[in-house]
């Protein structure tokens, strides 16, 4: 298992941990609630750095903004009354479905995102909220739209310290939909989406977002921009769906076949969005 | 004389209950052993191999490496780990430690080591060259011409056929299946494919293995037979029966896949070897490959029916797989067709079936042991005749279902491996299971007309099933009683308590018989050096058959404690009874603690006695189970509402107990309908050997259940029981693939059903319709 | 073989364990005597190593020992008082919830957990809570009401 660790710290600062990862060379990593870095029992691991004690767990309103530090458990995020009231509960209700409670308990938000499944059900509704990520090296920290951090290079002797979630647009409607073999399951696929109605009950502003149907968790960019200016009737939605279709690059694996993930795809965009037009998530 | 009874058929707390739910040290690896070594198994990386070369020079030399075992350091002596009365029916075709490999994960090394971290070094350090070999992965190949023979070591005994990698063959009938074909208004045929699940017991495989003192081999281990274990490492190892120690201590869980003889030969092999204590425990992973699964088969049921639904002819036709190695081949196989067609009173029964090897995990005994295979076959077929011939099912099954009084001669010619005896069926309530269970699902109402709400459409099913309780002939069982100065009774049994509360039921019986409260009653099981022989946990028989042996000990137990308690009250003993813990006659009586001091202090004599027992017969539980299911025509997902399981399980002596088998075998029946399969790829290796990827159905996705027990009195069985631990299990995957229909007039006929598949048949429903409608 | 030392409490008692940096808490825990948290996956899948860790139930086989530095650890061993079983060992008991057992230990945990903060829950929460315990011996019923009696104060 883990008999080749040399050393376990347990850094109080971001700035120590970051100095502790540069020391490590490459064998040191950084380990919170363990879901992920356990299972996968690397065995070429030689230093963990403990990071949930340097400063990291917190949910903070700022006004209607928010910002969840990295080492937020799955738990709390989906028992603040913050997040729950936020976006229609999609974030808080997409945490809820990470596992068992005592996976939850342990997972973090940085860790969901970080380890980059594509499944990770809490990037797809961060994705629909056009969330930013924090990320600290040793040059400082920066600012980068989570949509960036799936789509550029993997970043080394860097960590992910905080989400920051920006105002959603007033009157927005949101859906979170999740399709599992049980009902305890990772995703074979997720979706979240955003709908702002203009005064005519025309899509102003849409939000599309996937997971498990390809490298990374996505944005449906061409579908939402299909989407706009129009009504979310049949014929439209079956359209979107359609576009949906072709941004999408799911594999077959053991869990399902590519096909049935491009099929549900459409099935569950359609759910999300149909949820969000009939208002049924909650609007802010 | 027949006194009301005061603990037989109560929900008295299990025995062992408080050291459970206070985790008291209870289990196999509860113990702390000076100088334990952890053994670990090198497994093949191949399918079909032999083993060209392989150098444990640099393994032995690792610094804290105990022992190292090749197949050149170890006897060569063929066996089956199957665990069964000898002399076992299963082939003779496995080997301790072999130069050739047959399957993924086959054992290829075995190693003991200080640690955990020590002992994976060391396989990582032992260099083995293959000669790799052409696998047989599909079951449907394995017989071809040219195909690669698995068992072509000259030594295996038993097998069918090898040079066509037939395991094993059965061939029976009853009547004549052409001429009830001829007779037949109605012919159906359809064919059927059932998977590979795993048992997922919560506690993997796990053995420890120690000299003791005498120099004797101590084998602690998780296992459902523990005699016939020892007898078997005795064999292998090739050390005196009697100088083996098994020891099975509380069990978590085994379901059949611990009815093996599974790692204690190899346990047994590195403790002699390392002279020091070993512990081999499988990870999870190596649970799900490297143990045992359910024979998966491809089953081709056929019916001959009159107009008004009576079945005049069925004939089974069945293809196998027992892995890469025949353990349980023809038993399991023989039940498919023994326990399984007899169900229906039809004159003329065939069942024929080839088991063959094929280069992947290996088969076993598993929950039901044949019969949920054969039950999907044939419980569908029925639904779709019935379906057919415009019957109610339920209707159907009441006309057609085998009834009280009848002689079931299927059975006769399908034995443990020999000829059987015939079935009569002394108890029967299950016309009383069909209105009970069609009751609790709503199914007249439901089967009308059910609400359906847009893309969600609903439907309930239903199967008959049985089973059998022991083996008839075979099974046996003895009990040993021992008074003590307090009035309790010691009782010694082989039986192996597997989890589901056997010892408990065995000190009811114990303690019913003697008239003693249930605490006076301490109960030792499965110690082949402390309790006297038990085949072991399987075929549903400890109740009925270590039951019957602990009636038998505690009834003559008694008649030395009445006889005991007749001088001291100067009373014949036919006026005196049992009760309360005391003897008792009109205006007397004697406490169970007097008469203990009496007898041993002042007449000096132990009062004890043992007895053994077994049947002829094999008393079947019946089984009647009714699903609802909600099926998501979007996702293909198939949600089960309720189930509803009336079972007949002869007199249940601990009702709560009961309760609990029929609901966890109903739970194993559901993973089993909907979504447990272990997959292999192209190259034999396991894709889904862990929890993630091999889904059994938990809290969040139970059904509600309805649990309701028909009781009988059968007069083969301790206070009128018969058993049921196995045969709920049958039921939930053709009432659910009925159900299905119901819903949706789509019929699966292969397991799992999982949402691709509905969706699938869906689509084609679609568009064949649309096709028909142009 | 490198060490260091950890200090915590386990069911109420100070402990102070000389552990190798890389070691899990189940593996501690078990080495230490605490049998009845289980070893079932070692993947967070089964959640038989359940223990409550600062209240909170979490898998023991994928939290490193060197984490649980300054917390309270709850073990099944830790639920009695003396030979007083708690309510939920009582409700187990007579409700035939206790099948193998080997599961036993961590759903009561989880249910003790959800009790603690909501004393009357309905079956879906209690359903969440057992969800992340297999069992494969009990089909979840027997738990399940296990769980609700204890609740509402009966044993039966």
């Amino acid at each position: 298992m883990f008999d080749t660790v040399e050393a376990f710290y347990r850094p109080g600062t971001v700035r120590e941990a970051l100095r502790l990862l540069q020391n490590g060379k490459n064998r040191a990593r950084f380990v919170a609630g363990g879901t992920d870095l356990v299972v996968e029992a690397d065995r070429s691991t030689r230093i963990l750095i403990d990071i949930t004690r340097a400063g990291l767990s917190y949910i903070r309103r700022k006004g209607q903004a928010c910002v969840i530090g990295a080492t937020t458990t799955m738990a709390t995020i989906e028992n603040s009354p913050a997040i729950r009231a936020l976006a229609g509960g999609i974030l808080a209700r997409a945490a809820a479905t990470c596992g068992s409670v005592q996976i939850r308990n342990m997972a973090t938000l940085g860790g969901n995102l970080a380890n980059g499944s594509p499944a990770a059900d809490t990037a797809t509704p961060l994705l629909a909220l056009d969330a930013e990520v924090v990320l600290a090296d040793a040059r400082g920290r920066r600012r980068i739209p989570l949509t960036e951090f799936y789509s550029g290079p993997r970043k080394t002797k860097t960590l992910l310290v905080e989400v920051a979630i920006p105002v959603p647009p007033r009157g927005a409607r949101w859906s979170f939909q999740k399709l599992g073999r049980t009902e305890d399951d990772i995703s074979l696929v997720n979706a979240a989406a955003g709908l702002q109605l203009d005064s005519k009950g025309r899509a102003k502003w849409v939000r599309i977002a996937l997971g498990a149907v390809a490298p990374t968790p996505i944005r449906a960019v061409n579908a939402e921009k299909l989407l706009l200016g129009r009504k979310v009737d049949r014929s439209t939605l079956a359209e979107v769906c359609d576009e949906v279709e072709r941004e999408v690059r799911p594999i077959t694996d053991v869990r399902a076949s590519a096909e049935y993930r491009r099929e549900m795809c459409r099935v569950l965009v359609g759910r999300a969005l149909q949820e969000c037009a009939a208002g049924t998530g909650c609007s802010l | 004389m027949n006194s009301p009874r005061t603990i037989v058929g109560q929900n008295v707390r299990k025995v062992e209950g408080v050291k459970l739910v206070t985790g008291g040290p209870a289990f196999t690896d509860d113990i702390q052993l000076p100088g334990l070594l952890c053994g670990k198994i090198l497994p093949s990386p191949y399918a079909h191999a032999r083993i060209k070369r392989i150098d444990t020079t640099k393994a032995r030399a690792l610094p804290g490496v105990h022992a190292v075992l090749t197949y050149k350091d170890v006897p060569r002596v063929p066996h089956t780990t199957a665990g069964q009365a000898w002399p076992e029916p299963s082939p003779y075709d496995t080997y301790l430690l072999d130069s050739k490999v047959r399957f993924v994960g086959d054992r290829v090394a075995a190693v003991a080591a200080e640690s955990r971290a020590i002992a994976e070094k060391a396989l990582r350090l032992i260099e083995v060259e293959y000669d790799v070999l052409p696998a047989v992965l599909e079951i449907e190949q394995a017989m071809a011409p040219g195909v690669a023979i698995i068992h072509d070591e000259p030594d295996s005994t038993g097998i069918h056929d090898a040079s066509r990698n037939i395991a094993g063959y059965i061939l029976r009938e009853i009547g004549n299946v052409d001429e009830g074909f001829r007779e037949s208004d109605r012919i159906f045929e359809r064919e059927y494919r059932t998977q590979r699940q795993q048992h997922c017991s919560l506690e993997p495989h796990i053995a420890i293995s120690w000299l003791d003192g005498d120099g004797r081999l101590v084998i602690r281990t998780s296992t459902q037979v523990p005699f016939h274990s020892r007898r078997q490492v005795a064999m292998i190892l090739q050390i005196p029966v009697s100088r083996i120690h098994v020891i099975k201590p509380r069990m978590g869980g085994g379901f059949g896949g611990k009815q093996e003889m599974l790692l204690e030969d190899i346990c047994g092999a590195l403790a002699l070897a390392a002279r020091r204590p070993v512990k081999i425990e499988y990870t999870r992973e190596e649970e799900f490959y490297m143990a045992r699964t359910r024979h998966p088969q491809i089953l081709r049921m056929k019916m001959g029916v009159k107009r008004d639904g009576t079945i005049l002819a069925s004939q089974l036709t069945v293809l196998a797989t027992t892995g890469a190695y025949g353990s349980h081949s023809t038993t399991v196989q023989g039940n498919t067709g023994s326990k399984v067609l007899p169900l229906y009173r039809a004159e003329h029964m065939r069942f024929e079936c080839h088991v063959v090897y094929t280069n992947t995990p290996v088969a076993g005994a598993f929950r039901g042991y044949g019969c949920p295979q054969g039950f999907f076959a044939q419980e569908c077929l029925v639904d779709e005749i019935a379906h057919e011939l415009g019957v109610d099912p339920v209707e159907f099954h009441r006309r057609n279902v085998i009834r009280l009084g009848d002689i079931d001669r299927l059975s006769a010619q399908l034995g443990e491996g020999k000829a059987g005896l015939p079935r009569v069926i002394r108890s029967c309530s299950l016309p009383e299971c069909l209105d009970r269970g069609a009751a609790a699902i709503g199914w007249t109402s439901k089967r009308k007309a059910l609400p359906a709400a847009g893309h969600l459409k609903r439907g309930v099913g239903m199967a008959c099933t049985m089973q059998g309780s022991g083996i008839a002939g075979i099974d046996w069982a003895s009990a040993f009683l021992k008074m003590n100065e307090d009035g309790a009774f010691f009782l010694q049994v082989g039986a192996a308590d597997v989890g589901g509360g056997a010892d408990t039921v065995l000190a009811q019986i114990a303690a019913e018989t003697l008239g003693v409260s249930l605490d006076k009653i301490v109960i030792t099981s499965g110690d082949t050096d402390t309790t006297p022989f038990d085949v072991g946990a399987y075929a549903s028989s400890t109740t009925i058959i270590s039951g019957g042996a602990v009636k038998k000990a505690a009834e003559k137990v008694r008649e030395q404690v009445l006889r005991m308690a007749a001088k001291m009250l100067d009373t014949p003993v036919e006026n005196l009874t049992c009760g309360d813990n005391r003897v008792s006659t009109v205006g007397k009586s004697a406490t169970m603690t007097q008469i203990a001091l009496h007898a041993m202090y002042k007449e000096k004599t132990q009062i004890m006695d043992g007895a053994s027992h077994f049947n002829t017969d094999s008393p079947p539980p019946f089984c009647a189970t009714f699903a609802e299911v909600e099926v998501d025509t979007q996702t293909g997902k198939v949600r089960v509402l309720h189930m509803a399981t009336a079972v007949d399980p002869g007199v249940a002596i601990n009702p709560a107990q009961a309760e609990g088998q029929v609901e966890g075998a109903v739970a194993q029946g559901l993973g089993y309908a909907l979504t447990e399969e272990l997959l292999l790829d192209d190259a034999g290796r396991p894709l889904n050997a862990n929890f993630l990827d091999y889904k059994i159905f938990g809290a969040k996705d139970m059904p509600k259940l309805t649990t309701i027990l028909v009781e009988t009195d059968e007069p083969l069985g301790p206070y009128g029981a018969k058993s049921i631990s196995e045969v709920p299990i049958n039921g939930p995957a053709p009432a659910i693939a009925n159900a299905i229909f119901h819903a949706i007039g789509v019929r699966f006929r292969k397991l799992p059903i999982r949402p691709e598949d509905v969706l699938r048949a869906l689509r084609e429903k679609e568009t064949a319709a649309d096709d028909q409608s142009l | 073989m490198k060490t260091m030392e950890v200090r915590l409490h386990v069911n109420g008692e100070p402990k102070q364990w000389t552990i190798a940096p890389g070691d899990l808490l189940l593996d501690v825990l078990r080495r230490e005597g605490y049998f009845g948290v289980k070893r079932g996956c070692e993947a967070g899948e089964c959640g038989a190593c359940t223990v409550l860790l600062n209240g909170q139930p979490i898998n023991s086989c994928l939290k490193f020992a060197a984490q649980a530095e300054g917390a309270d650890v709850l073990t099944i061993e830790g639920l009695a008082h003396g030979d007083t079983l708690d309510p939920l060992q009582e409700a187990f008991l007579d409700h035939g919830a206790v099948q193998c057992g080997f599961c036993t230990p961590a759903m009561i945990l989880n249910a003790k957990a959800l009790l603690d903060r909501k004393p009357h829950p309905s079956e879906e929460e209690v359903r969440e809570a057992l969800a992340g315990t297999f069992c494969r011996c009990t089909g979840f019923r027997k738990p399940v009401e296990a769980v609700l009696a204890a609740a509402r104060g009966s044993a039966r």
